[in-house]
């Protein structure tokens, strides 16, 4: 304790002159208790990506103020991304929506208005729209991030009050190619494994997917494994070589598109070399040519002729060669166990559903599948996009709980869970994502709500249908916490709360639902979405006099929207409509998820059940309570998928199909688009931390060296990428990257000169609808040296 | 567009008060601040010259001040030292976690006295980025942030991923401050989890 006399006369000078000038030195506050500044800890799952970690929010003083992992979650055993671990600081936000915005016309500036007013003016346009112009010229546009909840709740009033199908959301534009591949292949939608598989894999495959930068926390367990295990072999097949290619032990890279040649040749070797697993083939496989043309394995063989490695690595270019090609087949047949991974770069394609069934042709033929460690799965890239969207029926053809619409059977099944008459849900599917944003520009669909996704951004091709979005005569409703591009073209803009700040269910890629219930509260101003479909369908009843609108939401009447109201909403859809589905959710009920801290897999159809975790992998008797319910006979694994009648896996004859556009001597580049591990989607969030920010401000272009010496672009060059439909400007960045002949841009930038949708093209594919964003030709060329740019996130 | 050196005319009186003022100034500030703030460099950690820079040493007495690094940097990354730099006003210097350097070298080709020596991005040695192990998330094991590895332009040479976590290797690394400016992390005192030390700003000069 002893001081100076020296020390003391400093330390009392600064103090009073501190003090004179009215301010405080900074000291330890030693001696003095902590008080009321207590944290508390609340349980939920991450907001952004489709990995569903577990998070805690760290609260005081009734504000959001740290976020952590814990260190026994079965998803992400404690670990987060960077983007995982800021997205809390989106909560207090200065740029939060707080006031329902009203605009007439949507050349004039907003107006603040009441609730009562924004919900009268949406229910009057959407009744107005009805009465003129019939159900079909409204519709719901909604996102894999909505709570399944909500989802829910506005498929119902769509479908069930206001009686059209045009129920969407930006799902189809990320996997709906995986739902048609599993439903094609396994006959029923979702993974049969998870990601417990990780632990037990000896061999990855890895194809289409940068899991180090969209699934980080993922990717570190399989890092972890090889790490562990040095006879585990990943293979890495993608037309660019991305962070993920690093702990590769093979990466074959070729030309974008060539990919079905690579698998069928695959399958080539795999016959040939009767890597195939015999027992298997036999006594659960059908191969078909079509939907009711089945064939052998000897036609099957005859139709793989063609695809000998040595021709398959002449189309496919880049660095492949046959015996890559025998390589790779070889490791994933004799492999104890072998798991495919793939997200965006196999399902946003032309021919998505075909290079789906071609990589479960795979593990059907090796017989990979059902045991430990062998699964085809098909990660997701938003949060709720299984749990919601898939299985909620938050798409344009599905009805809750896997139910095609145009099964008569199952409407009514819907309809009586409702307390509707028959008939009442219209039989025909609605417009899906493309159609539904076509008929917007035809001007055909007169009234929209957009929630919580930002589709001037996001759909491929956007100034095209930027132009219908523009239109005067459509009326657009946008839900959100942000202002976005969207809200620019938008009539009414209701502002939302945020994750954390309402309760409901997120259901992650491998069929895991996790309940998050409020901790803080939103913003002044911001209403939970299924507090606003209430209140909205009341007002809509009245306008259009149509007492089932009102019975829609009558039971939840009274119910707080914080809790009573989500939880009334997911024991309805819980309950009635996912009973003998085969994604029975009744074992999950809110009490149950709330003591089960990782949530439960379905189907858990039984609290007992639940409580025990629920199903680690489908179709396995004594592993799953449905393969025991549903057996036929005493064979170990069941499908009782309902695609498949006949109770099979079914092995694809698909050829090798072109994307919609390939490279020529105008437009002589592939160009692919993707995501970075600091950015989300359309970087609203994201972009708006300034940690995440500053990391990758802005979008660049990816180019090979070879073509970049060849047009004398050196790195931090401005390059222009410019397509049929449009043209970007982004600095460049010049490395061994993609395969000489493509140029890769990240896609969530926000700045009109960046916005490489603008770009890309809107083919779809026939069967899912999910649109081609990953394949079309451009050309670039340099415009000048390197410049200084601004971030840009549109704020209102 | 900083200071206008060639049309700077400064009259009689106003030089007179200016000296006059700082003598004052420094006059009034305890001894071992007025000699040290007049003659110490302000390079320090982040704190930075521009690429192919002479060694601090002689830096003072070699640049001429004539702004012309400061004008070419397309990234406003070289910002020209005020006044209160005793004598290394007017020279330039880089503010790694502010605006770092993005090596685009088109200082080096313009400076007439070749105080930034003409040297190529990879010769390049602004300092060393040093990781702090006690900050960084991943060495802490708790957030996979892999930021200074994605932003390094030498990925996989300067910085490599060992486990997930950054390794700085000196051989390659040019001190150009990116992974200093994206870092996510920042310390009370203002230290990034990665900072650059320039440490080849010490050498001695052999006359």
């Amino acid at each position: 304790m002893a001081q100076s006399r020296r020390e003391f006369l400093k330390k009392t000078a600064a103090l009073s002159a501190a003090s004179y000038i009215g301010m405080n030195l900074p000291y330890a506050k030693a001696g003095v208790a902590p008080g009321a500044e207590e944290q508390t800890w609340h349980r939920g799952s991450c907001r952004l990506c489709g990995t569903g970690c577990r998070v805690e929010l760290g609260v005081k003083n009734g504000k959001a103020v740290a976020l952590r992992g814990v260190k026994d979650a079965r998803t992400n055993f404690g670990y987060l991304c960077m983007k995982g671990m800021l997205f809390w600081k989106c909560m207090g936000h200065p740029d939060r929506l707080t006031k329902p915005l009203f605009r007439e016309k949507k050349t004039d500036k907003f107006k603040e208005i009441s609730w009562d007013q924004a919900l009268d003016i949406a229910a009057e346009k959407f009744a107005d729209a009805v009465k003129q112009n019939g159900s079909n010229s409204v519709g719901y546009y909604g996102s894999g991030q909505c709570l399944t909840e909500e989802t829910y709740l506005f498929q119902k009033v769509f479908r069930g009050g206001l009686q059209t199908n045009n129920v969407e959301g930006n799902p189809r534009l990320c996997m709906a190619s995986a739902v048609g591949g599993y439903l094609t292949s396994f006959g029923a939608d979702e993974p049969i494994g998870g990601y417990a598989d990780i632990e037990q894999a000896n061999c990855f495959f890895i194809i289409g997917s940068n899991t180090a930068e969209a699934h980080p926390v993922l990717f570190r367990r399989i890092m972890r494994r090889k790490l562990d295990n040095k006879d585990v072999k990943v293979i890495n097949a993608d037309p660019r070589v991305s962070q993920t290619s690093r702990i590769a032990d093979l990466h074959l890279q070729f030309d974008p598109g060539t990919d079905l040649t690579l698998l069928n040749a695959m399958a080539h070797v795999i016959i040939e070399e009767k890597l195939y697993d015999e027992k298997f083939l036999s006594d659960y496989t059908a191969f078909k040519s079509g939907k009711n043309e089945t064939v052998d394995l000897e036609a099957y063989r005859k139709f793989l002729a063609d695809y000998t490695p040595e021709k398959a690595a002449a189309i496919c270019r880049g660095n492949m060669t046959a015996d890559k090609i025998r390589q790779t087949a070889r490791w994933f047949a004799t492999s104890k166990a072998t798991l495919s991974l793939w997200t965006m770069g196999i399902n946003q394609r032309k021919q998505g559903v075909w290079a789906n069934n071609l990589i479960h042709n795979l593990h059907i033929l090796t017989g990979q599948l059902l045991k430990p460690g062998a699964d085809s799965l098909s990660l997701t890239g938003q949060p709720n996009a299984c749990g919601g969207v898939r299985e909620g029926g938050g798409l344009c053809h599905i009805l809750p709980g896997h139910r095609p619409v145009e099964k008569e059977n199952l409407r009514n099944q819907v309809e009586e869970a409702w307390g509707m008459p028959k008939g009442r849900i219209p039989a025909e599917p609605g417009y899906h994502t493309m159609a539904m944003f076509t008929a917007v520009n035809e001007g055909k669909i007169k009234a929209l709500w957009v929630n919580c996704t930002s589709p001037m951004q996001s759909l491929p091709n956007v100034e095209l249908y930027a132009k219908g979005m523009k239109r005067e005569d459509v009326f657009i409703v946008c839900t959100d916490i942000f202002p976005t591009l969207t809200t620019q073209v938008v009539n009414l803009i209701l502002p939302a709360a945020f994750h954390f700040e309402k309760t409901g269910v997120y259901g992650c890629t491998e069929r895991r639902s996790q309940l998050t219930v409020k901790a803080v509260d939103a913003p002044k101003g911001a209403m939970p979405e299924v507090w606003i479909v209430r209140e909205w369908a009341r007002l809509l009843a009245i306008k259009l006099q149509d007492p089932l609108i009102a019975k829609c939401v009558e039971s939840y009447d009274g119910l707080e929207p914080d809790y009573a109201l989500p939880k009334a909403i997911w024991d309805e859809y819980s309950q009635k409509l996912t009973k003998g589905r085969d994604n029975d959710l009744r074992g999950a009920t809110y009490e149950v998820m709330k003591q089960m801290a990782d949530g439960v897999q379905w189907p858990a159809p039984t609290e007992e059940y639940a409580l025990t975790g629920g199903t680690v992998k489908k179709f396995v008797r004594g592993m799953d309570p449905m393969a025991d319910s549903h057996a036929k006979d005493d064979k170990p694994y069941q499908f009782y998928g309902p695609a498949h009648p006949d109770g099979k896996l079914w092995i694809w004859l698909r050829e090798q199909a072109a994307p919609e556009e390939v490279p020529d001597a105008e437009y002589p580049f592939y160009l692919s688009t993707g995501r970075i591990v600091d950015h989300w989607h359309t970087s609203s969030m994201t972009g708006r931390i300034p940690e995440l920010l500053r990391a990758n401000p802005y979008a660049f272009v990816e180019i090979n060296p070879k073509d970049a010496a060849k047009l004398g672009i050196i790195p931090g060059d401005m390059v222009e990428v410019e397509s049929r439909r449009g043209k970007n400007m982004l600095p460049a960045k010049v490395y061994e990257g993609p395969t000489q002949g493509m140029v890769f841009v990240y896609w969530h930038d926000q700045h009109p000169d960046r916005l490489i949708n603008k770009v890309t093209k809107d083919a779809f594919d026939p069967g899912s609808k999910e649109p081609e964003f990953k394949i079309c030709s451009c050309r670039i060329k340099r415009i000048s040296g390197p410049q200084a740019l601004t971030p840009f996130i549109y704020n209102g | 567009m900083g200071w206008n050196w060639t049309r700077a005319k400064v009259k009689r009186r106003d030089f007179l008060q200016i000296t006059v003022g700082l003598s004052t100034g420094l006059f009034l500030l305890p001894a071992p601040v007025r000699a040290g703030k007049f003659f110490a460099s302000p390079v320090a950690r982040n704190r930075l010259r521009p690429p192919g820079a002479v060694p601090e040493e002689i830096f003072a007495g070699k640049c001429i001040r004539c702004g012309r690094c400061v004008e070419v940097c397309p990234y406003k990354s070289i910002v020209p030292l005020d006044i209160g730099n005793g004598v290394y006003a007017g020279t330039p210097l880089v503010y790694a976690e502010t605006v770092p350097c993005y090596l685009c070298m088109k200082c080096v080709a313009v400076c007439p006295t070749g105080t930034l020596r003409k040297i190529s991005q990879q010769e390049t040695r602004m300092g060393l980025a040093v990781l702090n192990r006690q900050l960084c998330h991943n060495w802490q094991d708790q957030i996979l942030c892999r930021t200074c590895y994605d932003v390094c332009p030498f990925k996989n040479q300067a910085i490599s991923l060992e486990e997930l976590r950054p390794v700085v290797h000196e051989e390659a690394c040019t001190g150009c401050g990116i992974c200093t400016h994206a870092c996510p992390l920042t310390a009370e005192n203002g230290d990034k989890a990665i900072n650059i030390e320039p440490l080849y700003a010490g050498a001695r000069v052999q006359w």
